[in-house]
């Protein structure tokens, strides 16, 4: 089960308004390589999982993930908390978001297409699963330098940005770490030779 | 930037290369699948408040963009030095997930939850509950006390 704990992974603090950034950085709330995205995939994929150190890594990064989650929400919010008729009015960025979903934090790309699963992959397959990590942290990683190069006039976010940019280096480590404990357990002569995950 | 061992794949005598941003590849390996050098046992180790303001509690690891290099000194809060200690113990936890034998980090990781406990009890006695069952106790239910975790201002 999951239980709340009332406080951030990491600090979020930020002291000036900005509603393009935060029409930016919902990309990683709700686009393709996004948090949400990230937990679903993670705590999708151990249920088929054959081995203890998989089924371990993918619960434990796939719940740091809602805590990046939380973390990016918090954000957009406050990037767009206490704005004014005419800010909103003026921000060709943000204007299309707002007309949607207000100041309300909703799971989307920066480019408006919502939350989809097809942006994530389960397989049933431990090589390919983990393949897909190894791919979805690379992808991740690239949204935050992408976005440290939109957001980097602002400390208060960046310094965030660069925490959650590390922690998809992080996990990189781990999931390749991982594959190699997967490969030691097949066949060295063929590891594609059955589906641990579907012996058959 | 730091200086860096560069792993050159096949050490002559086959032992692990040892240097903070380089790891283990197995000198021979099945074809057609992906490796990412394993991190050697005992790596390098931040204290909990560079940590959590590197994002890593492994020096080797800390590998950021351009535009972002250096980490910021992420203010000391009471509830940034919780977050710092918790920090530890995710980040060893991930390390622990692949590297289950290690003995050394595995104290290390009982002697930090050992100061996070206290440190939890501290921070909740003192700012109120962290989770909905802390609430127990206190004397009225306070749980619903602002401010919430990403309203911002709130450490």
């Amino acid at each position: 089960m999951f239980q709340y704990e009332k406080r951030l992974q990491y600090p979020v603090n930020i002291k000036n308004p900005n509603p393009k950034l935060a029409s930016l950085i919902i990309s990683q709330y709700g686009g393709p390589d996004g948090e949400l995205g990230a937990s679903m995939r993670y705590l999708s994929q151990r249920y088929s999982m054959p081995y203890p150190e998989l089924k371990g890594l993918l619960t434990d990064i796939g719940t740091e993930e809602l805590g990046h989650l939380e973390m990016v929400a918090a954000i957009v919010h406050q990037l767009t908390k206490n704005l004014t008729d005419d800010q909103v009015e003026e921000s060709t960025a943000f204007a299309p978001y707002f007309v949607d979903h207000g100041v309300g934090v909703y799971p989307t790309a920066a480019s408006g297409f919502p939350w989809s699963a097809a942006s994530i992959g389960v397989k049933g397959d431990p090589i390919c699963d983990l393949t897909e990590d190894l791919a979805a942290e690379q992808k991740a990683r690239v949204t935050y330098d992408n976005i440290l190069v939109l957001a980097k006039d602002d400390p208060d976010v960046t310094d965030v940005i660069r925490f959650l940019r590390e922690r998809e280096v992080v996990h990189f480590q781990r999931f390749g770490e991982a594959l190699k404990l997967t490969k030691d357990k097949l066949d060295q002569k063929n590891v594609y030779y059955m589906n641990p995950a579907f012996p058959g | 930037m730091q200086k860096r061992t560069v792993y050159n794949g096949c050490s002559k005598d086959g032992s692990a290369c040892s240097g903070t941003g380089s790891g283990t590849l197995p000198a021979c390996a099945p074809l057609a699948v992906p490796y990412v050098p394993f991190q050697d046992e005992n790596p390098e180790k931040y204290e909990a408040q560079a940590a959590l303001s590197n994002g890593t509690l492994f020096p080797g690891l800390n590998l950021p963009f351009r535009l972002k290099v250096d980490a910021p000194e992420v203010a000391n809060t009471p509830l940034a030095e919780l977050q710092a200690l918790n920090f530890v113990l995710n980040e060893l936890g991930l390390y622990l997930d692949t590297h289950c034998d290690d003995a050394e980090a595995f104290a290390l990781y009982q002697s930090y939850r050992k100061l996070e406990q206290e440190g939890r009890a501290a921070y909740v006695a003192k700012y109120g509950p962290l989770t909905q069952m802390d609430t127990a106790e206190f004397d009225r239910y306070i749980w619903l006390n602002d401010p919430w975790p990403w309203e911002g201002g709130n450490d």
